[in-house]
């Protein structure tokens, strides 16, 4: 003892040998470890478990809401343009409705439902029309046409129109009709009702095929500002757009003409002049006349090639220009405008004419 | 050496006797020791399993409450169309599921004005809800895709403003504004 407490160096290892030897013996405290570890074990199982699969939950339903979020944005970006929407009414109570859909966003759109609304002063009725099928790529165009039913209208009664399409996100997309800037161009190019494409303005040699009269190479033709005659004479193509305001329906007579004068001297011009024809869709021209109806808003390709005046007992025969060079053109349109008598001058174009 | 023997005999006797009685004290010590340990192992055991139990339900809980939410979150109703029928005095609220999940319950239609004052609310088996093709859907539900429309009588509209608000089992509810 007195040596223990002489050499304090030996003393704290020697406490501590002691102190795990008593740890050791004692076993009165053996359970309270064994309680203990239990204890540590079941709680560090617990909360790991727990924990992780509170981490796992919360995971899930942040993928959960970022593919939510994901759905919102494809939904916002979706972009669909349509336009140059035009409605038909046929006898039997359907509507035809065409329209030009553009898809102006970086997503497919599924198509669902088309919803037509028309109305006038004594009918408010509507419809919708479900595709199964429908869908349009990224930046794809496309002409859509499709019939809706709808009770309750008429053929001959004029109404208003709105339509709109359901995507398959939920957006609701208007269909615009073909009115409004429109007319702002035809004051301008066509000052009427009807509209000039000069970009789509051509010609074709009229070929005698037996009997039969024939536009050569149809339906390509070759652009109307140059024109090379030959064959039995010329036809000229023009292609017009009836934008009246009031949306009525124009019915071309067969005294429609398109005529050019030719500045042969200084004290003479001399003319020429095509009246308008019937093609049909393989390049044949008709003998006789049917009056050419242009629908509101619809694209219409008119035909000039007759020397005189297609009617009664006189059939169609082949113009060609005496005179050659360049010559300005005008378009004089006579007929009606639902129902009512019109004509119309499209001061047109020039053109230059070889033999 | 008869005598020697005696006390031999009495000295290993009283050893016995000295060996047999620490002996004692220590046996009751062990035995004690292991019922404790015993116990307590048997305890811990319980407690774990129950704990286990417990947090099963929790987790199965939670869960649920996770799913719920997150069906919630994919719900989503998109208004095709409105049609106030005054001759009928009935509202068509044409509805398409553009959502990401099935089994879209319309519970509850609500009618207000545009200042959000309520006019009308419609409890489950105050409306219809019909498909596009004129079914009626009895237990009021769409799947992703589906289109249906529901039908609300009784209605006096003047010109003006309104909103409706379809509410969903899950919680949801989609606004909608429109004119008569």
């Amino acid at each position: 003892m007195s040596q223990l407490s002489g050499d304090p160096a030996l003393i704290t290892p020697l406490l501590f040998k002691e102190k795990i030897k008593r740890l050791l013996c004692d076993k009165r405290g053996f359970s309270s470890i064994v309680g203990a570890i239990f204890a540590v074990l079941a709680m560090m199982s617990l909360f790991t478990t727990v924990f992780l699969w509170m981490i796992s939950q919360n995971t899930f339903y942040n993928e959960e809401v970022k593919a939510r979020n994901q759905l919102e944005i494809d939904r916002l970006n979706e972009r669909i343009k349509a336009s140059r929407t035009n409605y038909t009414i046929y006898t039997n109570g359907k509507i035809s409705v065409t329209t030009e859909l553009q898809n102006i966003g970086p997503l497919s759109v599924q198509l669902t439902t088309i919803w037509v609304y028309i109305s006038n002063a004594s009918c408010n009725v509507y419809n919708f029309t479900r595709f199964s099928n429908a869908y349009l790529k990224a930046g794809a165009n496309s002409t859509f046409n499709v019939e809706v039913s709808v009770a309750g209208i008429s053929s001959s009664s004029t109404y208003k129109f709105t339509s709109w399409l359901i995507t398959g996100r939920g957006n609701v997309v208007p269909l615009e009709e073909y009115t409004g800037k429109i007319l702002i161009a035809s004051v301008a190019q066509g000052i009427g009702a009807l509209q000039n494409n000069f970009e789509d303005f051509k010609y074709y040699n009229v070929t005698k095929q037996g009997s039969i009269y024939v536009l050569a190479n149809y339906p390509n033709g070759a652009s109307g500002y140059l024109v090379n005659q030959g064959g039995e004479g010329i036809a000229f193509q023009v292609l017009v757009t009836n934008l009246d305001e009031n949306e009525r329906t124009i019915v071309l007579l067969p005294s429609s003409v398109l005529f050019s004068m030719f500045p042969t001297t200084e004290q003479q011009i001399r003319a020429a002049f095509w009246y308008i024809v019937n093609v049909n869709g393989s390049g044949v021209i008709s003998s006789t006349y049917t009056p050419v109806t242009l629908s509101f808003g619809v694209e219409t390709r008119l035909y000039f090639a007759s020397y005189k005046i297609i009617t009664g007992g006189d059939l169609f025969s082949p113009s060609k220009a005496s005179f050659t060079k360049t010559a300005p053109v005008n378009l004089a349109l006579i007929g009606t405008i639902g129902g009512s008598p019109y004509g119309q001058n499209i001061p047109f174009v020039s053109i230059y004419i070889n033999n | 050496m008869p005598f020697n023997s005696q006390k031999n005999l009495i000295s290993l006797t009283r050893a016995l006797s000295l060996v047999f009685n620490r002996d004692k004290r220590a046996v009751s010590a062990v035995v004690s020791n292991v019922i404790l340990t015993g116990a307590v192992i048997m305890v811990g055991f319980s407690v774990l399993s129950w704990m286990l139990s417990q947090s099963s339900i929790s987790r199965m809980q939670y869960s649920e409450a996770v799913n719920a939410d997150i069906d919630r979150l994919k719900e989503r109703l998109g208004f095709e169309y409105v049609f106030y029928n005054g001759t009928s005095k009935s509202l068509l609220v044409y509805l398409i599921n553009c959502g990401t999940v099935d089994n879209v319950n319309l519970t509850t239609v609500y009618i207000s004005f545009a200042n959000g004052t309520e006019i009308k609310a419609y409890s489950y088996s105050g409306f219809a809800l019909k498909s596009f093709s004129g079914m009626i859907i009895a237990d009021h539900k769409l799947n992703r895709g589906d289109e249906g429309y529901v039908v609300l009588s009784s209605l006096n509209f003047d010109s003006g403003n309104y909103l409706i608000r379809v509410a969903t089992k899950r919680g949801s509810s989609f606004d909608y504004a429109f004119a008569v």
